[in-house]
C-alpha cells in the first residue's frame, strides 16, 4: 500500500513538473531548457509569500500570474526572434535559465531557503499513515490534468492549438495567428511550471538551482509523451513506478537515474513516442 | 600560379600556425606567475575541449553537452587507475589507453542512442544532457572507491612541474586545433558541413550520416577524454563538477560566444572566459554569471556567429581559387541480361488512404522512362519507394536483381540508383566545387588532411556542368546559385554518382526553354549514349514527348498504360484522364 501511494504521488509530482513543459513542447516544438527556472521562481514565490505574511496558499495565483508574465515577456524577446533556429531557441532559453538563477541569487542570496507547509500532518488510508501533502498531490495532478484537458478539447485555444501541433504551416494557411498561440502557449506553460514550483515548495529545499534537478525528468517525459497529455499521464505512472522500486530496492541514487535511462532507450526504440502507439 | 594547385599550399598556413603556437607555449612560462601559470594551463585544456564541440555544433550542427562528461570520464578514469593501482609508468600508459579507449566506447553508444533513422537533432541534444547526469549519479554513488561528492586528491601525478603542465597544455592545444584546421579544409572535413546542410542528401549520395554522426561522437569523446588525462595530471584533483552537464553547456556557452565554426574563435574564448571567471569568481561571482548569461543570449540571438564571425564579416579573406575541373573516363558498365530495375505489385499506403496499387514495371538499360499522370496519381510516391527501401511498401522492388526492401537510402544509391528531387537539394553552406566533390565521396574516400585542387568527374556530370555555365561557378557558395543552377547542380552530382538508375522528379519545373532543351539533351546521350536508364516524372509533355523512349501513365495509383511516345500520345484514355472524366 505504502509502495502504490508512493508511485501514485511521485508520478503525480513528476505529471505536474512535465505538463508545461509538455503544453510548449507540443506548440513550439521547442524543449524549453528554461523550464527549471521557472520551476525555481514558482517555489520562490511560495517564500515570497510567506514573508509577506500572506496566507501559504496564495503563492499559487501569485505564481501563475508571475509565470504568465515572465514567459509572456521571455517569448517575445527570446524565443520569437527564434523562431527559425529550433536548436538556437533551445540554446536561449539555457541561457534565460542562467540569467533568472543569477537574478534570483541577487535577490534571495545562494542559502537554501525553506517554504511554509502547504498542508501538514497525515492522513489514514488504506491501513497506512500517509503525508496529506503528498496524497493532495495526486489530487492536485488529476486536477491539473482535467483542467489541461478542458481546457485542450473545449476552449477555442485548445482547438487552435491542437491545430498547430499537428501542421503549423497548413494552420497559418487558414488564417490562424499561429504567433499569438505560440504566445499563449508558452505563457501558460511557463504558468503552469510556476504553479509546480510552489507545489514543490514544501517537498524539497528552495535554492537557485533547485529547477534542474527536476530537467531530465521532466524533459524525458515531454519527449516520450510527444504533445499528449494522455500519454504524459501513462508515461508519468510507468517512470513514477520506476523510480520509486529503484530507489527502495536498488539505490535511491540511482532511482532518477533509472528514470532517464529508461527514457532514453524508450525513445530510441520506440521513436515515435507512445502515443501513437 | 602553378603554385597555387600544389596540393600542400593550404596547409602552409596550419603548419606556420603550429610553429609559433608551439613556440609561443614552450617560452611563455618565465614571463607568467604562478596563478596565470596555472589558471591557464586549465583554460587551455578547456579550450581543446570548446574545439572538440565547435568541430561537432558548429560544423556538424550537433548541439552537444556530453564534450564535459567524456573528459571528465577520462580524468576519473586516470585518477582512479592512479589512485587504486599506483603509479607506475606502465601504469600512465594504461591510464592514458583507458581514458582514450573508454570515453570513446562511451561515444559510441551516445551516438548510437543519439542519431538513427528519424532522429531529431532535439533528440540528440537531450541525450547529451542525459549522459552526464546519468555519469554524475554514477560517481556519486560510488562511494569511497570514485570519492563521491568531493572527488579524487592526492594521487601521483606524471612527474612534470607546473611550467611543464603548462607546456603540455598548451602543445595540445596546438595540436588539437591543427589538426581540426587541417580537417575541416581537407576533402573529408566537408562532410561535416554536409551533414549539417542536408542528411537525407547526404543519404542519396550514398553516404550514411548517422554512421558520420555517430564515428564522429566517438572520435571526439576519445579527443576529450584525452584531454581529461592531461587535466587529471595537471591539476591533481578531479570532481564531480568536471562530469557534470552544467560543465557541458558552459563549453557551449564558449563555443557560441566565440564564434561557431571557426575553430579559433571558441579556443579563444574559451581562453578568455575561463581566466576572466578565476579573476573575477572572488569578487562578483553571481554578477559575473549574470553578465556571461545575458551576454550569451543577446549573442545568440543578434550574433549567432560569434566574435570570430563578428570579425569574419569586417575582413574578408581572399575566396580560394576554384578547383580545375577533371573529366573521368567512364567507368565500364557490366550489363545484366534481364531488366535493371524490377517492380512487381507494388502497393503503398497512408492509413487508409491506398497511393499506389499493384504496379509492375520494369526498366532496361538505356531507357529513358517517362512517369506522367494528373496530380496526385502517385508518381513522386512511387519514386521514393524506389529509392528508399524503407518506405513500408508491398511488392517487390529489385533493383540489379538485389531486392531493395529494408535498405536505407545510401544502400539503394550503392546499388546505382541516383535520385533528383523536385526541390533542389543540395548543401547550400558549401561551394559549387564541394557539392560535386562530395557527390563523389562514397566512390572515393575523400581525404582528412589534403584538400584537393583538381576535381575529377565523370564525363556526363562534366558535361552538365559545363553545358549549364555552373563551371564559371565552381568557387561560389551553392545558396547563392540561382534556382535554375541549382537544379543544375543536383542533377550534376546526381550524375556524379555514375548511377545505374537516374531518378528525375520534375527536373526542368521553373526553367527557362534553354535550360530545358540542354538538360533534354543531356538526358538522350546519357541513355542512349551510355546506357544509363532514367525515369522521370514530368508534367511537360511536350518535353516527355521530345526526349522518352517509353512512357509510363499513372492514375489514382494504378498503371493505366505502359507504351511508346505515338501510343500514349494517340490515346483516347489518356486524353480522357487528363481532361478530367477518367473517374470510375
Amino acid at each position: 500500500m505504502l509502495l502504490a501511494l508512493d508511485i501514485l504521488s511521485t508520478a503525480a509530482i513528476l505529471f505536474l513538473v512535465a505538463l508545461g513543459l509538455l503544453a510548449i513542447f507540443g506548440v513550439l516544438k521547442i524543449i524549453n531548457f528554461a523550464h527549471g527556472a521557472w520551476l525555481t521562481v514558482g517555489a520562490y514565490c511560495a517564500v515570497l509569500a510567506a514573508r509577506l505574511g500572506l496566507n501559504p496558499w496564495a503563492a499559487v495565483p501569485l505564481a501563475f500570474v508571475v509565470g504568465l508574465t515572465l514567459g509572456g515577456l521571455a517569448e517575445i524577446l527570446i524565443i520569437r526572434p527564434l523562431y527559425r533556429r529550433p536548436l538556437d531557441a533551445i540554446l536561449a532559453t539555457w541561457g534565460l535559465g542562467i540569467v533568472v538563477g543569477q537574478l534570483i541569487t541577487l535577490v534571495f542570496g545562494r542559502d537554501v531557503q525553506f517554504a511554509p507547509a502547504l498542508l501538514p500532518g497525515a492522513w489514514r488510508i488504506g491501513g497506512v499513515e500517509y503525508s496529506a501533502y503528498r496524497l493532495f498531490a495526486i489530487f492536485a495532478a488529476l486536477l491539473a490534468g482535467a483542467l489541461y484537458a478542458l481546457m485542450f478539447e473545449t476552449t477555442r485555444l485548445g482547438l487552435l492549438a491542437r491545430a498547430v501541433i499537428m501542421n503549423e504551416t497548413l494552420a497559418r494557411a487558414l488564417g490562424i495567428d499561429t504567433a499569438r498561440v505560440r504566445l499563449f502557449t508558452f505563457m501558460l506553460g511557463t504558468g503552469l511550471a510556476g504553479v509546480a514550483g510552489v507545489l514543490l515548495s514544501p517537498l524539497t529545499s528552495v535554492d537557485p538551482n533547485m529547477g534542474v534537478a527536476w530537467l531530465i525528468g521532466a524533459f524525458m517525459l515531454a519527449m516520450v509523451a510527444d504533445a499528449s497529455y494522455v500519454a504524459l499521464g501513462l508515461a508519468s505512472l510507468a517512470f513514477g513506478a520506476v523510480q520509486v522500486l529503484v530507489s527502495a530496492y536498488v539505490s535511491p541514487v540511482l532511482g532518477g537515474v533509472a528514470v532517464a535511462v529508461l527514457a532514453a532507450l524508450a525513445l530510441r526504440l520506440r521513436p515515435r513516442g507512445f502515443a501513437r502507439g | 600560379m602553378a603554385e597555387a594547385h600544389s596540393p600542400l599550399t593550404g596547409l602552409r598556413a596550419p603548419a606556420l600556425f603550429a610553429l609559433i603556437g608551439a613556440a609561443a607555449v614552450a617560452a611563455a612560462p618565465p614571463f607568467l606567475d604562478a596563478f596565470a601559470s596555472n589558471v591557464l594551463t586549465r583554460s587551455m585544456l578547456y579550450a581543446a575541449l570548446a574545439v572538440t564541440v565547435d568541430l561537432l555544433w558548429g560544423y556538424t550542427g550537433v548541439l552537444t553537452f556530453a564534450q564535459g562528461a567524456f573528459f571528465g570520464v577520462g580524468a576519473y578514469a586516470t585518477a582512479l587507475m592512479l589512485t587504486h593501482l599506483g603509479a607506475t609508468p606502465a601504469l600512465f600508459v594504461a591510464a592514458l589507453a583507458l581514458a582514450i579507449v573508454l570515453p570513446a566506447a562511451l561515444g559510441a553508444l551516445v551516438g548510437w542512442i543519439s542519431f538513427y533513422h528519424g532522429s531529431t537533432p532535439l533528440f540528440a541534444s537531450v541525450i547529451s544532457l542525459v549522459f552526464p547526469i546519468v555519469a554524475t549519479q554514477l560517481v556519486y554513488s560510488g562511494g569511497a572507491w570514485t570519492g563521491s561528492s568531493s572527488g579524487l586528491v592526492g594521487y601521483d601525478v606524471l612527474p612534470l612541474e607546473g611550467e611543464g603542465f603548462f607546456r603540455l597544455a598548451g602543445l595540445l592545444l596546438v595540436a588539437v586545433l591543427v589538426a581540426a584546421w587541417v580537417f575541416v579544409r581537407s576533402d573529408a572535413g566537408k562532410l561535416l558541413i554536409a551533414v549539417r546542410d542536408n542528411e537525407a542528401r547526404c543519404a542519396y549520395l550514398g553516404l550514411d550520416p548517422k554512421r558520420i554522426q555517430i564515428a564522429l561522437t566517438a572520435i571526439l569523446a576519445a579527443v576529450a577524454g584525452l584531454i581529461g588525462f592531461v587535466f587529471a595530471n595537471a591539476s591533481s584533483v578531479v570532481a564531480p563538477e568536471n562530469v557534470g552537464f552544467v560543465f557541458g553547456t558552459e563549453i557551449v556557452i564558449w563555443v557560441a560566444l566565440g564564434g561557431r565554426a571557426t575553430l579559433f574563435g571558441p579556443a579563444f574564448a574559451a581562453i578568455g572566459i575561463d581566466y576572466l571567471s578565476a579573476q573575477l569568481s572572488g569578487d562578483l561571482p553571481f554578477l559575473w554569471q549574470l553578465v556571461l548569461g545575458s551576454l550569451f543570449v543577446v549573442t545568440i540571438i543578434v550574433a549567432p556567429e560569434g566574435a570570430a564571425g563578428l570579425a569574419r564579416r569586417l575582413w574578408r579573406g581572399g575566396t580560394a581559387a576554384p578547383p580545375r575541373l577533371l573529366s573521368l573516363e567512364a567507368a565500364p558498365r557490366e550489363t545484366k541480361a534481364g531488366p535493371l530495375l524490377a517492380v512487381r505489385g507494388l502497393s503503398r499506403g497512408f492509413g487508409a488512404l491506398t497511393v499506389l496499387r499493384e504496379i509492375d514495371l520494369s526498366v532496361k538499360s538505356g531507357e529513358l522512362l517517362s512517369l506522367v499522370g494528373p496530380n496526385g496519381a502517385g508518381k513522386t510516391t512511387l519514386m521514393r519507394c524506389l529509392s528508399d527501401g524503407r518506405e513500408p511498401f508491398r511488392g517487390e522492388i529489385a533493383m540489379g536483381g538485389q531486392d531493395i526492401a529494408g535498405r536505407p537510402p545510401n544502400r539503394v544509391a550503392a546499388l546505382g540508383v541516383g535520385r533528383k528531387f523536385q526541390v533542389a537539394s543540395i548543401f547550400e553552406g558549401l561551394s559549387v566545387a564541394d557539392c560535386l566533390r562530395l557527390a563523389r565521396a562514397s566512390h572515393e574516400t575523400p581525404s582528412a588532411w589534403r584538400a584537393s585542387a583538381a576535381l575529377a568527374l565523370p564525363a556526363p556530370c562534366v558535361e552538365v556542368v559545363k553545358l549549364t555555365g555552373l563551371i564559371d561557378q565552381l568557387g561560389a557558395p551553392a545558396r547563392l546559385l540561382s534556382h535554375g543552377l541549382k537544379q543544375a547542380l543536383e542533377l550534376a552530382m546526381v550524375l556524379a554518382l555514375e548511377p545505374q538508375l537516374v531518378l528525375l522528379d520534375e527536373p526542368t519545373a521553373g526553367l527557362t526553354k534553354g535550360e530545358r532543351t540542354l538538360i533534354g539533351e543531356v538526358l538522350v546521350k546519357l541513355t542512349a549514349g551510355q546506357g544509363c536508364a532514367v525515369v522521370l516524372v514530368e508534367h511537360d509533355f511536350d518535353f516527355v514527348r521530345e526526349i522518352s523512349s517509353r512512357i509510363v501513365v499513372l492514375h489514382q495509383g494504378r498503371l493505366v498504360m505502359d507504351g511508346t511516345v505515338e501510343d500514349v500520345a494517340n490515346s483516347a484514355l489518356v486524353r480522357e484522364i487528363y481532361s478530367g472524366g477518367g473517374h470510375g
